[in-house]
């Protein structure tokens, strides 16, 4: 009985002492994690030369100069509207066209319908640097390089396979009865959907909107190839051009970056619990 | 009658899958059929003539290019690196976040955090760090190690980059393999705690086994992902120094729009970075049916 005891305290001991590293180690994770965004924050309210002489401590006084002058070098509002512009139409678009092609061809069986999935599918192993060349010489062609819209248009062609993959998987956990009670009713099939069908969809709606606002927001090189003159830029573009431009003034630089990523921490801060439930489904289902 | 129905149905089909279809044929299956078409001719974007010259890119490609067969090389490298290393730190991050009580949400925001930020924002503030923290803390505290270049010296800046890659990926691949220690049964943990087994043993014999379906899936998106590794490198060292770093996708591209404009020439490179891509989910996917017929 004793030595039971002993054996099961010390497995307590060995437990408390393993949960104790446990916590250290992510601690110290936690440390590498903010390490660069505490530093960029920290320099961005510095003076250049106080930043030379005295890197890693508080800064004497905060400098928010740095921060009006980033404003306006990466025109901050312009920017970012530009952002929400194509992100909103690439959204709207992906959104719409997914959601048809994904009930219908869930709901439709045959030959046609199959092939017209694979397809769709079959896409999702291209990579995008395997079509950019061409890519940049139809939208010269059909007039919307340089575009934002066009931008945004060129987006939901992009998006759309990975979208209607994830509308087609939900569609089969609807009943098929919802649809015939309605067709008895003499709804039309547009009507159908959205009047009845669409809003059934909406949690894997929000995951699809989720998946793709992020994508859109960090994508860099396609609008890099697409919008060729600086008042059309993303946010990223125009932290990309101030970088290249000043690439040693570095509490401008910081200013800007810290500027660049606050609206998606932001968005992360109050949407947590919806982005990572999307981040989840989305990779297990895709 | 049965004809007019599915005649019909067919018809209703194509009205709801013809917007998808539109925006899709345009921006994803021209671009990919044109890929393989320039592929063949000697296009160089800035002329509107060109001439069919056959397979002979892709023959450059692989006997005259060397910067283009190091570009491999250094990717193949690379995506070798990041599946083992971003799915065992995403493994043991996911696990002793979710051995933890009340500080499991906080730890577990934090880790994601940096996977929302692009990497070019990310890539320029690790530029900071490496390019003027390290070497100051070098300078002034006992870690002299730290003085290195970590950017400049083609030595280092591999590690440099992967260090950037993970701290951006690990987070992502963290929540997939949360989401997957969550529906590992209490019971079945307990039963083998009660069986004598301790904290190793069960996550070998249960825990493990139990998140294989997630597994798999990390490794997917870290192969695929890694092969088309372009945002890290093009931030953080831009390829350099001189074409060490370069990666496939860069290659590409500067062959494309900053070098040369030769489109038809790298086409023929952006066709065999597909081929690749292509092969390898092949083999994956099959390895993965195989594995299923065994469990």
């Amino acid at each position: 009985m004793s030595s039971q005891g002993a054996t099961t305290g010390l497995t307590l001991i060995g437990r408390r002492t393993g949960s104790a590293l446990i916590y250290l180690f992510l601690l110290g994770g936690t440390v590498v994690m903010l390490f660069p965004i505490y530093m960029g924050l920290l320099n961005s309210v510095k003076t250049q030369s106080e930043m030379l002489t005295n890197i890693l401590s508080f800064p004497a006084d905060f400098q928010f100069s740095n921060y009006a002058s980033a404003f306006e070098k990466i025109h901050f509002f312009r920017s970012l509207m530009n952002t929400i512009q194509i992100a909103v139409v690439g959204l709207f678009g992906i959104i719409v066209c997914a959601s048809l092609a994904g009930y219908k061809l869930s709901r439709t069986k045959g030959k046609l319908s199959t092939f017209l999935f694979g397809l769709f599918i079959l896409s999702m192993l291209i990579p995008f640097h395997s079509i950019m060349i061409t890519l940049v010489k139809i939208a010269g062609d059909l007039h919307i390089q340089g575009s934002i819209y066009g931008l945004g248009i060129i987006y939901i062609g992009l998006g759309v396979s990975m979208a209607i993959f994830l509308y087609h998987g939900f569609v089969k956990s609807i009943p098929r009865d919802l649809d015939e009670a309605a067709v008895i009713d003499g709804c039309g099939e547009f009507k159908l959907f959205y009047t009845v069908i669409f809003p059934l969809l909406l949690p894997v709606t929000a995951t699809i909107a989720i998946l793709n606002l992020l994508w859109m927001w960090n994508d860099f090189l396609l609008p890099l190839l697409i919008l060729t003159d600086s008042d059309r830029y993303t946010l990223l573009l125009s932290t990309n051009m101030l970088f290249g431009e000043y690439s040693n003034d570095w509490s401008n630089i910081l200013a800007a970056l810290v500027l660049a990523m606050l609206p998606v921490i932001i968005f992360y801060l109050f949407l947590q619990k919806y982005i990572l439930r999307g981040i989840a489904e989305g990779a297990v289902k895709g | 009658m049965i004809f007019i129905k599915n005649r019909k149905q067919t018809i209703i089909l194509l009205a709801f899958v013809f917007p998808a279809i539109l925006f899709y044929s345009v921006f994803v299956l021209a671009p990919s059929m044109g890929g393989v078409w320039y592929s063949l001719t000697d296009w160089n974007g800035l002329n509107p003539a060109y001439d069919m010259v056959g397979f002979s890119n892709y023959i450059e490609a692989f006997t005259d290019d060397p910067y283009f067969l190091d570009s491999i090389w250094f990717t193949l490298k690379y995506v070798i690196f990041m599946v083992v290393l971003a799915n065992f730190f995403a493994v043991v991050l996911a696990v002793f976040i979710e051995s933890q009580n009340r500080s499991k949400v906080w730890f577990r925001t934090i880790f994601f955090m940096p996977n929302m930020i692009s990497l070019i924002i990310g890539g320029f503030m690790w530029m900071f760090i490496f390019t003027k923290v390290l070497p100051y803390i070098a300078e002034h505290t006992i870690f002299h190690f730290l003085d290195q270049s970590w950017i400049g010296d083609p030595r280092v800046s591999f590690s440099t980059l992967l260090s950037l890659s993970l701290w951006s990926g690990v987070g992502y691949l963290m929540v997939i393999y949360i989401a997957a220690l969550q529906g590992v049964p209490q019971q079945l943990k307990e039963a083998a705690a009660i069986d004598g087994a301790n904290a190793l043993q069960t996550f070998r014999n249960v825990t493990l086994p139990m998140i294989y379906p997630a597994l798999t899936i990390g490794l997917f998106v870290t192969l695929n992902g890694s092969f088309k590794v372009f945002d890290a490198v093009f931030a953080l060292t831009g390829g350099g120094p001189g074409r060490a770093t370069q990666v496939i996708a860069l290659n590409i591209y500067e062959e494309a729009f900053s070098m040369s404009s030769r489109y038809g020439y790298a086409s023929a490179k952006a066709m065999i970075l597909f081929l690749i891509v292509f092969m390898v989910t092949l083999i994956q996917l099959w390895i993965m049916k195989s594995k299923e017929v065994e469990a």
